[in-house]
Order: structure tokens, then sequence, then C-alpha cells
């Protein structure tokens, strides 16, 4: 059983956006609107009310610009972790990931370890030397070094452009799921999901945001060792018996435990793991985490706690994956007149926790799947807030020196458009093949963030005018390769072939883009080129030990 | 800037681009799977029905973390 290219990318570009999901119409055909569930909306609807509360809480301590976006640096790395976590364990993760190897078994991992291998590098390269650097957003961390203006508008515009994608996905996965999971019209999802963010970010800020997150985290880690425990104790706690009756049911039999099924190519395998992996990296709204905990110590916590809670949950996710297998295939509970998986093989996941706790169970993980969407909307929102009137207004426009309410004002305000324009993109987008918009925010998060943000840390001989050229070098061969791959070029414009072969050109573009910035730095002779090269030594120890550190040093 | 505190500033760059590069190592050989190696990782272990792929991708997972509480430890150890 080998699947279609098209459903391979679509299956893929979703999970690979992350929190982003399924469009599942774009996989198995149109969503079919389910039958209300009283009991997830019942358990919603508390998840929904004591957000509510937090939201409040966080809107008395929510008074500046500062506390707005990095929560006044109150969170701990513990708690940080957990968001930072929230963010990746999504419901992409939970049900795109189930759903993948529900289809092929051992090949959905390599989506696993594709998310969770950043972290240890987030950790290693960033963690630390960007909370001693920055104060809101990663751009005031290369804008220290580099000239300001222009390095902020550029950043600043791949900051929105990465979020405006990475919300349309978002929004159009989350009106097929909210529909799928309970019977909700698609435009009525979208509205909700966007009136309760726009709740939470405009009124509470990052505290809120990052609030909604850790409370959602923990609900969904709940979820899958529950489910996962279920499994294993229905294989009398034997992963080998799990997997044993998961053989039986696969038409792939045994080739579902070994790499195959779904990808056959090491070079595409290869695509992938590089633009997950440095993509994630460089997510700008994963970044402002680091400066919602107090110091570098806690940052570096966050990013280890933030593995510990990914990794365990993944590990739940290869015991859901091939429970999926062993109870879900042949239970005609799960299927409809044709044969076809209810819902498609996103549901896989929905559908095994009923298979081991009934509607309960059902209930919970479709409110939590919910609740997932939830927080993810409103980080993404933020971030793309942050961009407009810190980076820009506050920083270009008024050269570092804003009306602090007129700066508060405008963030609010900066939040009200970007829900709208999700709700109407969302709408616009709901029968589109959306697969290339979610790929588009991780190859251009590879190809532009993560190299000026890492050659702006560790090389000396980095200028603003390599950052620029580079930049562009990214942006433009990354939106051209991907028009020109399967996911454009045959899927949305109906060609027969595509030009380039690969749904995710970051292992090209990426190299590219960092070629660039070298080599154009290294030619860079102006006087501008001088000064970055001169301010790399000066943020050295900054970087290493933190503020106090310079201030004893003899700079 | 004093040379010590550059030296030390240059000292924890090598430790994190060492880091960086045995996690990337690891991280990449996970291909090996789609390859003619992965017909050898394909093996079962023993009378379990578990093989070699899947035993990797926890192994990897484990060691990333391993990996990860080194890095926190060795950073601890210089803070003090």
């Amino acid at each position: 059983m080998r699947l279609s290219v098209s459903r391979l990318a679509t299956a893929s570009a979703l999970f690979l956006c992350s929190d982003l999901l399924l469009a599942a119409g774009a996989i198995e055909g149109a969503p079919v609107r389910q039958e209300v569930n009283p009991i997830a909306i019942g358990m919603f609807l508390l998840f929904v009310a004591f957000t509510l509360y937090v939201t409040w809480w966080a809107s008395k301590a929510t008074k500046t610009s500062s506390t707005f976006y990095n929560a006044g640096g109150q969170i701990t790395g513990a708690q940080n972790g957990l968001a930072i976590a929230g963010d990746f364990m999504s419901a992409a993760s939970f049900l795109g990931i189930t759903g993948l190897m529900y289809v092929g078994g051992f090949d959905g991992l390599i989506l696993s370890l594709g998310a969770f291998g950043a972290w240890p590098v987030f950790m290693f390269l960033f963690a630390k030397r960007v909370r001693n650097l920055g104060n809101f957003t990663f751009i005031d961390v290369i804008s220290q070094r580099l000239d300001r203006d222009p390095i902020r508008l550029v950043t600043a515009f791949s900051t929105i452009l990465i979020v405006i994608m990475y919300l349309i996905a978002q929004m159009v996965g989350a009106g097929t799921l909210i529909q799928l999971l309970f019977g909700l019209p698609y435009e009525w999802a979208l509205l909700l999901v966007s009136g309760l963010v726009l709740a939470y970010v405009a009124f509470g800020g990052m505290l809120a945001t990052t609030w909604v997150q850790i409370i959602k985290a923990g609900l969904l880690l709940m979820g899958v060792t529950l489910i996962a425990a279920l499994l294993l104790a229905n294989s009398e706690f034997s992963l080998s018996n799990l997997l044993g009756k998961a053989t039986a049911n696969h038409p792939n039999g045994d080739g579902i435990l070994r790499a195959g099924s779904i990808f056959d190519d090491p070079i595409q395998i290869l695509t992938i793991q590089v633009s997950m992996l440095f993509g994630t990296v460089g997510l700008p709204h994963i970044l402002m985490r680091l400066f919602t905990v107090p110091d570098m110590h806690q940052a570096k916590l966050s990013a280890y706690y933030a593995s510990l809670f990914i990794g365990y949950f993944y590990i739940a996710l290869l015991v859901m994956g091939f429970g999926s297998i062993a109870y879900v295939v042949g239970n005609p509970e799960f299927f409809n007149e044709q044969g076809k998986l209810i819902g498609g093989s996103n549901m896989a996941a929905i559908h095994v926790a009923t298979a081991m706790g009934g509607d309960i169970l059902t209930g919970f993980m479709s409110a939590v799947c919910f609740a997932t969407i939830l927080a993810v909307v409103a980080g993404l929102t933020l971030s793309g807030a942050a961009a407009i009137s810190h980076d820009v207004y506050a920083e270009v426009l008024k050269k570092g020196k804003p009306n602090p309410k007129t700066e508060l004002r405008l963030t609010r305000i900066s939040v009200l458009l970007i829900g709208s324009a999700a709700v109407a993109l969302g709408i616009a987008f709901q029968h589109e093949n959306i697969a290339f918009i979610a790929t588009i925010p991780m190859v251009v998060s590879a190809s532009v963030t993560f190299p000026i943000l890492f050659l702006s840390l560790f090389w000396q001989g980095f200028t603003t005018r390599g950052a620029l050229y580079g930049a562009g070098v990214g942006l433009v061969s990354s939106i051209v390769l991907i028009v020109l791959g399967p996911q454009v070029w045959v899927s949305v414009m109906g060609n027969t072939e595509a030009l380039f072969p690969y749904d995710y050109p970051a292992l090209f573009t990426m190299p590219a883009s960092v070629l660039v910035m070298v080599i154009i730095s290294r030619r860079d002779r102006s006087e501008r080129g001088g000064i970055d090269r001169e301010n790399y030594f000066r943020l050295l120890v900054r970087s290493e030990f933190g503020p106090s550190a310079t201030e004893t040093a003899d700079v | 800037m004093t040379d010590a505190n550059i030296e030390a500033v240059h000292r924890k760059t090598r430790q994190r681009l060492l880091f960086t590069g045995i996690h990337l190592v690891l991280y990449f050989s996970f291909t090996l799977n789609w390859t003619s190696w992965g017909e050898r990782l394909g093996g079962y272990l023993g009378e379990t029905r578990l093989t070699g792929s899947l035993m990797m991708f926890v192994v990897l997972v484990v060691t990333f973390i391993f990996l990860e509480t080194v890095f926190l430890l060795l950073s601890r150890r210089e803070a003090r």
C-alpha cells in the first residue's frame, strides 16, 4: 500500500505546519459534518470558561507593551517549556502523525523525529544567546548587531509572511476539524476560533496566551497517556503484542514496522528533516517565548523541559499510531458503507480514543483538539501583532522611542486586524488545496530566519548587506521551488509532472541562502560592514553571560 | 573585553557547535532506514515484534534528551 504523491504531500505539509492540521477535505474528500457531540461540547465549554477566567486574571497584569509581549518575564522555565511543547504537541501532531502511522506505520515516525529533533538545536544554539540579547522578538537580537532599519523591515516582513501563511493553514484546518468533531458549520467554527483568540490575546497578551497553551498541553499529555496506557493494557502491557496485532490487521503486514510504506526516496526524507528541524528553530512565535522567562538559565531550562515533554509525547504517539491499526482496522463502528474510515485517516486518533474510552474519552480528546487550535492561533496572532507594533512601528518608525500607550493600542488593533484577516482568508481558502500554504512558513523560516539568526550570533564576518541579499535569495528561491514542486505545479495548476521533484525545498534553499550571505558578507567593504563586524565582539560576552557580564567587562 | 572573557565565550561556542554537530549526525542518521541499510534495521529484535528501526527511533529520542542533559550539566558546572 503506497500513498499517492499528492496525498502524501498533503499529509506531510499539514503536519509540517505543525499545528495546522488537516484540511481533511484535501486528504480524504469533502469533510462530512458529524452529529453534534454533547460531551465534546460540554468539555470544550469548560475549557473556554476556565481560559477566559485566566484571561481576565492576566488582563489585570497586562497594562504595558512589555507585559503584553513577554508576560513581564515572569514565566518559569518549566512552565515555559510546557508552553513551548504545547506549540508543537498540536492537533496536527496528535491527529496527523497518528493518521499517517495508521496508513503507513513506521514511515509516519519521520514526522515525529523531525519535530522533536529541532529542540536540542534550539537549546544548544539559541536559547541562552537569544534570551540575553533580545527583549520581545528575535528581531531585537539581530538588529542590535546589523543595521536596524533595513534588517528589521526584512525580518518583520518574513515574520508576517510566516504568520499569515501559518494562520491561513490553521484556520482552514480548524474549520474542517471543528466541522468533523463538533458538527459546527465551517464559517461559525472560524468565527468562534477568532473571537476566542481575540479575547485571549487582546486582553491577556502573552501571559494569557502562555497559560492557555500550558493548560492545553497538560490536557493533551493526559489524553495521550491515558490512550497509550489503555492500548498497552489491552495488549497485556506488551508493545510486542500490540505490534503483532497491528501487523495482523494491516494490508502491508509486518512491512509497517520498517521504512518504505509511504516514502521510498532518502533525499525526500532529508528534505523533510531539514525543513522541519531548521524551520521549527526559526519560527518567530517559538523564539518569542524565550523572552517570557526572567533570565538565561530559565531560557535554557525552557528548551530542556520542552524536549522532555515533546519526547514523551512522540513516544506515546508511537503506541497510539500502531494502536490505531490494531484496534480501529476491522472495527465496523469506524467505517462507512463504502468501507472507508469515517472522517479519513486523520480521524484515526479520535477513533482509537473511542475504541479505548468510549464517548467520554472521544469527547475529551475532541475538546483538547479544539483547545489546541485556539492556543496555537493565539500565539501566532501575538507574534504577528508584535512584528507590526514593536518591530515596525516602535523600533523603525519611532526609532525605539514610541509612546507606550500608543504602542499598546496599536498592538491591540494589530491583533484585531490579524484576527479578521485570518477569518476572511480562512473562508477564501476553504475549498483550495492548502498544502503549499502550509509548506511556505517552514521553508521560509529555515531559509531566511534561521540563517540570519545563526550567522548573526556565531559568525564575526556577517554583515547587513550579506543578510539582506541572502534573505532575498532564501525567500525567492523558497517560493519559486514550492511553486515548481508537486504541491503547486501538479496539485494546484494541474500539470502532469513537477518541474522540481520535492515538496520541501529547504534542503536546497537554506544552503543557497547561507552561501549568498557568506559570499556577500566576505566581499562587503562598506563602512556599515565594518560596524557590523565590530558589533559581533561588542555583543559576544553579553550573549553568553548576560547583561550583567557586559557591565563588568571593559567594553 | 578581557581575553579571559573572550576565551570563555569561544570555548562555550565550540561546545555549542560540538553538541549541535553530534545531534545533527544522529538526527540525519535516521535517513539510513530508507537506504539499503534499512533492510538490516528492519529485522526483528530477538523474539519480539520490535524492529531495529523502531528501536532506533526510541533510542534517538532518548539520546537527544541525554545530550541536552549533559549540555545543561556542563553549563551549570561552568557557571559555578
